[in-house]
């Protein structure tokens, strides 16, 4: 039984044939493309559980390649990027990938993010019979992921979705930096306030009327982050 | 040199020549008008009018002459009228008394006509005059503004000089760039000497019986060239006029060579980037793949490899996190010595910069006892938090690297008066004096580092990143007694947050 199904993205030959040939010895089902333009071809013909997406790519970079993915689906996309610097790792994830990854890396890295960003929640909000959510102006359906302010509808990713989850089952509690990394992305993570940052604002800006001053998800200075739930908050 | 002034001498005689000759010629023509009206009216005519025609004929030769003709011919026109018209005619006395008071009033009017004729004139050509400099001034102006970038802006100017106002030599020193330059037909002989006195003391001077005026350009007070001119009739106010202009313009030609400059340098600065990028990506592309299948190899729990096939996998493995790291120490040294990259500067806890380089460094330097000593209630920081981990990475790499493992490393930070202390010691061998003076050097090692792993930037890396933060890096080192690496980061302002 595949482990998954992962779509290698990158312009060298050599890299995409290591990849392969390792993740499938892995388990994973591994298919291939060269340019981001062949990638998104693969995508509306083919499902995939993961992308993984180089970014220094001729043609389409591998940065518009994610956000064209993103646009229009909420696959987990892991980014391989040659440079380590706070900028790049940022531009990889406001572009909307999940993870991403420093070239070189040791396959038991890769494949602890791989699980890491395939690996789900379990249902939390279904628990607590939170299924659906309506505060001033902004509705957020937790079943179908859809988040709908002032009659602009958006899709939550999976790790957004994750993410929304963990804090709406924790209304007004601060909750720190590493408890939220550790919950969300997996037990090797803790450090990476980068992640939060860009996460915790690509959620403001799918659910706050004015993302630059939020009203729910808000941060508490040095401790963390708190979603603020008014207590009249309507319960379906 | 001679035959110069001798036809300076002759030409200046000329000129003198030539002004007398053409004054004789309208004083004649003077004459010969009174004398036409003298030889006219004689016999026929009574005093009284021809007072009146001599009166009309002075103010028009003040008119058309000069103040000089005007008066010569007033005189030799009281004269005639004594001679000629007043009783008794033909001698030059007056029998009666009321001609005598007729005669001088006559005298006065003329002489007070050509007088205000004269100033009139004279002040008419002074407006020309201003005219013309202002004409040429503002010339000049337009000269300076569309002075290209083909020659120096000083030489051009002084060439406009030249041009506008006739001038037959001019020197101008731009003390900026330390340069001066001729212009005109003549020569300035030994001008250079005095052209820098004059900028360096601010004083103004005239040489050659006052023909060469070598005066001082300044900006803002400050002196900032000198000019020498030629010949130059100009008025106080159209030469600091044009001493205002030729600051100006050489000001400007400084700003936009400076503009020029920075901007030549941030285009290579860019190249380089770019360049250094496409390097790390064409290093880092193979590594990789070679990572990839060796760290695949090496973590796969099943036991087809042999113990041998896993030592050899091993080596390459090593091998090639070696190369990935000297591309990295290379590439980031490279960038920082530029000394144009930008410091993201952001608050911070010195303790947790502290724990995010341990966390960095712990996979190279297994089982080692690392000593964290952090005072309590250190103040936050104002560092690249990025740059200032990577260095303590590199500290403690060497520290590593350059004692006994088992042996403890210490890792703390201090508050001291103005900033806030860390440091790494090491229980290694430690290093001579002659040494510390080198191990802050690119590509130097240790005398007992030789045979270690290493690149030799990680010290030169980490002092041009406490170099660009303004602070300082230091070692205390006794030879059998370990290493201690010091160096000092800035304290965040109060009221700041992380």
């Amino acid at each position: 039984m595949s482990s998954g199904r992962i779509l290698v993205v990158d312009d060298d030959p050599q890299i995409r044939r290591a990849m392969k040939a390792t993740l499938t010895s892995r388990g994973y089902e591994v298919s291939d493309s060269r340019t981001g333009e062949e990638a998104l071809e693969k995508l509306r013909s083919e499902t995939f559980d993961l992308v993984l997406l180089d970014v220094n790519m001729p043609g389409i970079g591998g940065i518009e390649t994610c956000g064209l993915i993103r646009s229009s689906s909420d696959i987990a996309i892991i980014m391989l990027t040659v440079s380590s610097s706070e900028k790049d790792k940022v531009d990889a994830l406001d572009a909307g990938a999940d993870d991403y990854v420093t070239k070189p890396f040791s396959m038991p890295e890769l494949l602890a993010r791989i699980r890491a960003t395939l690996r789900r929640l379990p249902q939390a909000p279904d628990d607590s019979g939170l299924r659906q959510l309506a505060l001033e102006g902004v509705a957020i359906d937790l079943s179908s992921r859809q988040v709908t302010v002032h009659d602009r509808t958006s899709r939550l990713t999976a790790k957004e979705f994750d993410l929304l989850s963990y804090f709406l089952i924790r209304p007004n509690k601060t909750i720190s930096h590493r408890e939220l990394l550790q919950a969300v992305w997996g037990p090797d993570y803790g450090e990476e306030l980068e992640y939060l940052r860009v996460f915790v604002n690509r959620l403001r800006k799918k659910i706050e009327l004015d993302p630059s001053h939020p009203r729910f998800l808000v941060t508490d200075a040095w401790a963390g982050y708190r979603f603020h739930l008014p207590t009249k908050e309507i319960r379906k | 040199m001679v035959t110069l002034t001798e036809s300076h001498t002759r030409s200046n005689f000329e000129r003198v020549l030539q002004k007398a000759g053409r004054l004789t010629l309208r004083l004649l023509l003077a004459l010969s008008l009174i004398a036409a009206i003298t030889f006219v009216f004689f016999g026929h005519v009574n005093a009284t009018s021809v007072g009146f025609f001599y009166l009309v004929a002075i103010l028009v030769i003040a008119t058309a002459g000069g103040l000089v003709e005007a008066t010569v011919a007033s005189i030799i026109a009281m004269l005639c009228f004594n001679f000629f018209f007043l009783p008794p005619i033909g001698t030059f006395t007056i029998a009666d008394p009321q001609n005598w008071v007729a005669l001088f009033a006559f005298l006065t009017t003329a002489l007070t006509a050509s007088q205000l004729s004269a100033r009139l004139k004279r002040q008419r050509k002074e407006a020309q005059d201003r005219q013309q400099e202002m004409e040429r001034l503002y010339a000049l102006s337009r000269a300076i503004l569309l002075t290209d970038t083909t020659q120096p802006s000083a030489k051009q100017i002084a060439h406009q000089i030249v041009n506008v106002f006739a001038c037959p030599a001019v020197a101008l020193h731009d003390r900026s760039a330390n340069e001066i330059y001729l212009d005109g037909p003549e020569a300035l002989p030994d001008i250079d000497g005095k052209l820098r006195e004059s900028a360096s003391r601010s004083i103004v001077t005239r040489e050659d019986a006052g023909e060469i005026l070598i005066t001082p350009i300044r900006l803002g007070g400050e002196p900032i060239g000198s000019l020498a001119l030629k010949h130059a009739f100009l008025s106080d106010a159209a030469l600091q006029s044009l001493l205002n202009l030729v600051a100006v313009g050489l000001e400007r030609a400084r700003a936009q060579e400076e503009v020029n400059r920075a901007q030549v340098a941030r285009q290579s600065e860019e190249l380089k980037s770019t360049l250094l990028d496409a390097l790390a990506h064409e290093f880092k592309t193979p590594l990789t793949s070679i990572k990839a299948v060796t760290t695949d190899l090496l973590s796969n729990p099943d036991e087809s490899l042999s113990q041998q096939h896993r030592g050899l996998i091993a080596i390459a493995d090593e091998g090639a996190d070696r190369l990935d790291r000297l591309v990295t120490e290379a590439i980031q040294l490279a960038r920082i010595e530029g000394g144009k990259f930008q410091l993201n500067r952001e608050v911070h806890f010195p303790s947790s910069l502290l724990s995010a380089a341990l966390r960095q460094t712990k996979s190279h330097t297994d089982g080692r006892d690392f000593n964290l000593q952090v005072e309590d209630d250190l103040p936050l920081v104002f560092v690249d938090g990025q740059l200032i981990v990577l260095m303590i990475t590199h500290l403690i790499d060497n520290a590593a690297k350059y004692s006994r493992p088992g042996t403890p490393i210490a890792i703390g930070a201090k508050a001291s008066e103005k900033s806030v202390i860390i440091y790494v010691t090491d229980q290694g061998p430690g290093i001579s004096e002659d040494e510390q003076a080198h191990i802050f050097d690119k590509f130097y090692r240790g005398s007992r580092g030789q045979h270690l792993k290493g690149t030799g930037m990680g010290l030169a890396i980490a002092r041009e990143i406490i170099r660009a933060h303004g602070e300082e890096i230091w070692v205390r080192s006794n030879p059998g007694q370990g290493s201690e690496f010091w160096f000092s980061l800035p304290i965040a302002p109060p009221g700041s947050s992380e």
